[in-house]
């Protein structure tokens, strides 16, 4: 917490080394984070890039009232959700309808290079309902409580330990072997 | 293993890399975005601490205090005929008994709004045994009396006690030994006032005469003086050249809108005096203020953050400095508030007579003025305090709000949410670049 404390301090006077060791120090983290939510890397890259873009804007105004991980995985999350919200209105295809080629095919601008069981597991999760799946990658993935899980989504703690046990149930039987090795 | 074990395994296992290149982009990317919002940079508002960082300027300014430290010691030794301060101080320690005179003039504005104009006159003895004891006299200008106090201060049973002739009333306050020893300084104690002068910077004001007598002087305007406690200040100090004792003692003060002159004098030493002049006498019908003694706080950190906490409480933010003044006028503000705490405070006091319901009132808010005592007790043992009630509100968690030297190489921190830290001087000095110009 000390040493977040103190890269705050330092980012908000404008060091660019402060500003490095934010970025070093929870990159991997949120892109794994936006992968298993989109089930889909292109997109995560996106989000990613654009919520430490904004992040690094944000010097002058930021004022922490919990850790600086919780607020960089809330901001993924709730870029996510407006990134599904902005494709939906659009009229485009929703992200888990996107084949396992397109999701994961790479380009010149590759940035995020998945392991196997990362790939398997956001498999998984794409096929699961998104309201389920959020609630099982902050509790898994943020270590989030249920109870932090329901105000973030809006929803009763009963709702989401539902989500939560539904979601489990399903991920578990499409992991099948995976789960139980 | 539970159900839900082996997909958070699964969670915890499966990982990603970053490709180089396309890292370094996204970060020129953040880098470019920081820029184009930081057009005016802050100032870095810790001068002297990156001053102090900097090994050049770090010789340089040691070479200067060298040099200040050595121009000081031919001042006070390179005559042959100067008095050391601190030789006053001891000869002060070898008398037992003395008594002296102490006549002060307040004037200006009290915190309450209300003009001040009155002077005191005291008569004070000291015991190194047996303690202190004061007849206070305050009269208004056209020479009425107002009121006539006997204090006691009892070392032996650490306590203060205070008669009040005209209410007949009296009170007593249980202190520990640096409330006791603040008091003495407060009670222009001229040995406490030499032990103050040499902790601050003061100057040789040369010889002169004062009533046939020739005399030494010595001149503070240190703001570090009594801890800060004081506000803005010039004491003097006139020691007698053949006894090395103080003859006169002078003391301006300027608190807030209140200024106050005292002056110290007819001393006389060695006073031939019974144990029983130190023992008060309260007559049978005379009542107490409280059934039990007050209690002063401990001077600690835990009653620094009780009284910051409730200060928080009360005012939803803190004192903006700890010198008396300061503290006073917030406490009083706080007596009359409107916030609901004050309110609920002075209900469940509400009923009481009024010097119970004061007492009660004080007892309660005691814990604010032990920041100040807190603060002054770090200056004193040179902890290097630093307070920025100014600055930080109850809601900045990441802000220091008050500081001070634990070991040599760490400092102790009090945020402004209260929750505290031991942390190194360089985490300080990075914390404290975060204050708010």
């Amino acid at each position: 917490m000390m040493e977040d404390k103190l890269l705050i301090i330092g980012f908000k006077q404008g060091r660019r080394e402060a500003l490095r060791e934010i970025y070093d120090k929870y990159k991997v983290e949120m892109l794994k984070l936006a992968v298993v939510l989109l089930g889909e890397v292109n997109t995560a890259e996106d989000v990613v890039h654009d919520v430490f873009v904004k992040f690094a804007r944000s010097a002058d105004r930021l004022k922490l009232t919990g850790s600086l991980r919780c607020y960089l995985a809330t901001s993924v999350v709730n870029r996510v959700r407006n990134c599904r919200r902005d494709r939906l209105r659009r009229g485009e295809t929703g992200l888990e309808t996107v084949d396992r080629f397109a999701a994961y095919s790479r380009g010149p601008q590759q940035w995020a290079i998945l392991d196997e069981q990362l790939t398997r597991l956001s498999d998984a999760l794409r096929q699961l309902p998104y309201e389920q799946r959020e609630v099982i990658c902050c509790h898994m993935e943020l270590d989030m409580a249920f109870r932090e899980i329901a105000a973030l989504q809006g929803a009763s703690l009963n709702t989401i330990k539902g989500r939560y046990r539904y979601g489990l149930e399903k991920l578990r039987s499409l992991l099948n072997g995976e789960v139980t090795k | 293993m539970k159900p839900a074990d082996d997909v958070r395994k699964l969670f915890k296992d499966a990982g990603l890399r970053v490709e180089s290149k396309a890292d370094e982009r996204v970060f020129e990317d953040m880098v470019q975005a920081q820029h184009r919002v930081d057009e005016n940079p802050k100032r870095v508002p810790d001068a002297w601490r990156r001053t102090m960082r900097n090994p050049i300027t770090k010789v340089a300014i040691a070479a200067g205090i060298v040099i200040a430290c050595t121009v000081g010691l031919f001042l006070w030794t390179g005559t042959g005929s100067g008095i050391a301060l601190a030789d006053v101080l001891t000869r002060i320690q070898q008398v037992s008994v003395y008594m002296y005179q102490m006549s002060m003039t307040v004037s200006g504005q009290a915190t309450t709004g209300t003009a001040v104009d009155q002077n005191v006159h005291a008569t004070i003895l000291l015991s190194e045994d047996c303690g202190m004891k004061m007849n206070m006299e305050m009269t208004d200008p056209n020479g009425t009396t107002v009121t006539y106090h006997e204090q006691y201060v009892l070392p032996q049973k650490k306590i203060l006690i205070t008669i009040m002739p005209e209410h007949k009333k009296y009170m007593q306050i249980e202190l520990d030994d640096t409330q006791f020893a603040n008091l003495q300084k407060q009670n222009n104690d001229p040995g406490a006032m030499v032990k103050q002068i040499l902790d601050c910077e003061y100057e040789n004001l040369g010889r002169s005469t004062l009533g046939g007598i020739a005399v030494e002087g010595f001149r503070t305007t240190d703001p570090a003086y009594l801890g800060g406690m004081m506000g803005e200040i010039d004491a003097t100090i006139w020691v007698d050249v053949k006894t090395q004792l103080p003859v006169r003692t002078e003391m301006e003060m300027q608190m807030g809108e209140m200024h106050v002159h005292g002056v110290v004098h007819d001393f006389e030493w060695d006073v031939s005096v019974d144990a029983d002049e130190f023992e008060p006498v309260i007559p049978e019908d005379y009542t107490a203020l409280s059934s039990v003694p007050f209690k002063v706080p401990a001077t600690s950190e835990e009653t620094a953050l009780k009284g910051l906490r409730l200060a928080a409480d009360l005012t939803g933010r803190y004192p903006e400095k700890l010198d008396i003044m300061t503290l006073t006028s917030y406490t009083g503000k706080i007596i009359m508030g409107d916030t609901p705490v004050a309110k609920r405070i002075r209900k469940e006091h509400t009923g009481l007579a009024r010097e119970k319901y004061i007492a009660k009132i004080t007892e309660t808010i005691m814990p604010i003025q032990g920041i100040g005592t807190f603060y002054t007790l770090l200056t004193a043992e040179k902890k290097d305090p630093a307070y920025y009630g100014k600055l930080v509100c109850p809601e900045d968690k990441e802000l220091v709000l008050m500081r001070w030297k634990a070991s040599d190489t760490e400092y102790r921190v009090i945020f402004g949410d209260l929750h505290t830290e031991t942390v190194t001087a360089e985490t300080l000095a990075i914390l404290e670049t975060a204050l708010p110009q």
